[in-house]
């Protein structure tokens, strides 16, 4: 018998079904990742692109959110809670990937 | 235990009456010269419950000293990772650069946070399955190569001297302004007491004192805003969404009526600047490059990563993340409604009301003394749990990954120990002597500790974990290229070269926006030219560890 080979996967090719499934969770949560730390500020520098002064004034810094200027606070609160919720979607995600894996008996990683 | 704190208090009793020379501050934002003697009591009362704990949470092996013994559970890590993450500079500095920098400085706190979701989704879980003890030593089994293992285990101690150097900024205002003792003093006092119980105790201790730590450091954090949110006109329900009417309100030039109740024409349009996003220097791009290299790099901190080796388990790992980051949240969420309310109350200050704005609350808001004192605990811990992090994590570089791997590894676990008690003293040496001739550029060499964690670190543990063929060749190429780069750029800032200037096209701070992604690139191409040089045992090896990080099943390996 010829020696076991090695095994071979990358991110974007995972090797195994359980591992196509993490990717996939990890996937959608850096999606979502992706879109707060830089959809937002890019959002809010193309809106702003219009202002003649180049401070990037533009209705997101006219609206009121909470009382707060709207891109104020989608920074400074929008994106860190969105973080925190990303990291409780993942654990969720993690849970019922290993309640499927496991079985109602299995702990995961225990 | 006892003999120190006497020895503190007489140290203290001596320094005190010398230490009377404090310039006078602004009106509302000044800090009272001299020896306080009921915040200092607290003070020293929080202390002697630190070495306390660590007494008690005294070890006997390698792992009770470098990873707790793996006890450590969701909430507690999570209070750990936040009070390790916590610095003094987060606790005092941020809300200073948030009332410098307006929305842009917004971008540190993103930075910051965001980088977690990075750490939890592509490494935390991976690095609890491989539960051995260091970075490097991840690093360098992944790769099997020992050149990859001293490469990290270098980066780790830069990191962690260059780092807890900073912290002493922090450590020693807050001692000079309540034991009205200098600067040096108190540097050589908080490395005393940091180092007493590191060496008593170990991470065990480290981690508990941190959970304490922590408890301190939110509290004190948190309970001035309430009364300052009314003085400045809130319900004091809920600061942290309260503010933003201030804030609007000084976008439209309404102060606190103490001061005139509305800001001039031209005061208005400065504040204004502040508070639009590219009014305070900086575009997109930099906006951008900031943010990505403070997140690369904070999921590429070592002292962080390591954190992940303390849990039971990988679901622990995971939910000590969750809990970390909410934990660290707490305190960013609540930096921004003190750098409003400052100006708020001082609109048109400079840096001199930016470094006391923390401090300085407790008497704006009328707490007493004795809270004064509390909230010195609190940043003192701050920055005491974050340098002995940040210790436990260089010392474990050298003793673990150079001495006990490399040069001895016949050594026994006493001796690993010793070494590692050594090596964490000798550590803590090279950080009081930093810290007593503080470099000119010392927060420029503070920013580089992300960068060089985000450019080196980073890239070779992401594909370490998620890409098979990624090899040592590939990795050491990866490393160099990202430590080199970090480097040329920061000499480059310090020596004033344009384009490594903040605003300039490779700002030496936010590097890794084109660093990394090429140093991704360079090990992935190095690698794959360099498959056939593997040899088959390596080969075997690597694979056993890919197999351990993905839960795959073991390799049936026929002799």
């Amino acid at each position: 018998m010829s020696p076991p080979k090695e095994v071979q996967f990358s991110f974007f090719r995972p090797a195994t079904e359980s591992m196509r499934r993490e990717v996939r969770t990890a996937s959608t949560v850096l999606l979502f990742w992706f879109f707060l730390s830089f959809g937002i500020p890019v959002a809010i520098w193309l809106a702003g692109l219009g202002d003649p002064s180049g401070l990037g004034e533009s209705f997101l810094t006219r609206a009121r959110f909470l009382g707060f200027p709207l891109h104020y606070w989608l920074i400074a609160q929008g994106c860190t809670i969105g973080y925190v919720l990303l990291c409780k979607l993942y654990c969720l995600l993690c849970d019922r990937r290993f309640r499927h894996a496991s079985g109602p008996a299995g702990r995961p990683g225990a | 235990m006892k003999n120190f704190r006497v020895f503190g208090l007489t140290l203290v009793a001596l320094l005190g009456a010398t230490g009377l020379a404090f310039a006078a501050g602004e009106e509302i934002y000044q800090i009272q010269p001299g020896f306080k003697k009921t915040p200092a009591m607290i003070m020293l009362a929080t202390l002697a419950v630190y070495l306390g704990v660590g007494f008690f949470s005294k070890v006997s092996s390698p792992s009770g000293y470098w990873v707790a013994g793996r006890g450590i559970g969701k909430f507690g890590n999570g209070a750990a990772i936040a009070s390790d993450w916590m610095s003094a500079a987060s606790f005092m500095g941020v809300a200073g650069l948030l009332y410098l920098k307006g929305w842009f400085g917004l971008g540190y706190i993103i930075g910051w946070t965001g980088g977690y979701v990075l750490l939890l989704v592509l490494l935390a879980a991976q690095i609890r399955r491989f539960g051995k003890f260091t970075i490097a030593e991840f690093l360098g089994d992944r790769y099997d190569c020992h050149s990859v293992r001293l490469i990290a285990a270098t980066v780790t101690v830069i990191i962690a001297i260059t780092y807890a150097t900073a912290q002493f900024k922090g450590i020693g205002l807050v001692c000079g302004w309540i034991f009205g003792i200098d600067y040096n003093d108190s540097v050589l006092f908080a490395a005393g007491v940091t180092l007493t119980y590191m060496l008593i105790s170990g991470m065990t201790g480290v981690t508990r004192n941190q959970q304490i730590q922590y408890v301190i450091l939110i509290s004190a954090f948190l309970i001035p805003l309430w009364i300052l949110i009314e003085k400045a006109g809130g319900v004091g329900i809920l600061p942290q969404i309260e503010y933003g009417k201030i804030l609007s309100g000084l976008m439209e030039g309404e102060v606190s009526p103490a001061i005139g109740g509305a800001l001039t024409p031209e005061q208005l349009a400065t504040v204004r600047r502040e508070f639009l996003p590219w009014g305070t220097g900086g575009n997109i791009y930099h906006f951008i490059a900031l943010v990505f290299t403070l997140m690369i790099g904070t999921a590429g901190l070592p002292h962080i990563m390591v954190r992940f080796y303390t849990v039971k388990n990988e679901d622990v790992a995971r939910k000590s993340v969750l809990w970390g980051l909410f934990f660290i949240g707490l305190l960013y969420w609540s930096s921004p409604v003190y750098a409003v309310l400052g100006k708020f109350w001082h609109p048109m200050g400079g840096t001199e009301v930016a470094d006391i704005i923390i401090l300085s609350a407790p008497e704006r808001a009328g707490l007493g003394s004795a809270f004064l004192g509390y909230l010195a605990s609190g940043a003192l811990a701050a920055g005491i749990s974050t340098v002995a992090g940040l210790l436990v994590a260089g010392a474990s570089a050298v003793a673990h990954d150079w001495y006990a791997t490399v040069f001895r590894p016949d050594s026994s676990e006493g001796q690993q120990l010793f070494i590692g008690r050594v090596f964490t003293a000798v550590l803590c040496l090279i950080v009081i002597v930093t810290a007593l001739n503080p470099p000119a550029l010392i927060a420029q060499i503070v920013a580089m500790a992300f960068a060089v964690a985000g450019n080196t670190i980073f890239p070779a543990a992401v594909l370490a974990v998620w890409y098979s063929r990624s090899n040592k060749y590939g990795a050491i190429a990866g490393m160099i290229w990202g430590l080199t780069m970090t480097l040329l750029a920061m000499s480059g800032w310090i020596l004033r070269v344009p384009a490594f200037q903040a605003d300039g096209i490779l700002p030496a701070t936010s590097s890794a926006l084109i660093v990394a992604p090429l140093a991704f690139v360079i090990n992935i191409v190095v690698s794959n030219l360099t498959t056939d040089k593997i040899t088959e045992e390596s080969r075997a090896k690597m694979d056993n560890v890919l197999r351990k990080l993905h839960n795959l099943p073991g390799r049936v390996d026929t002799p």
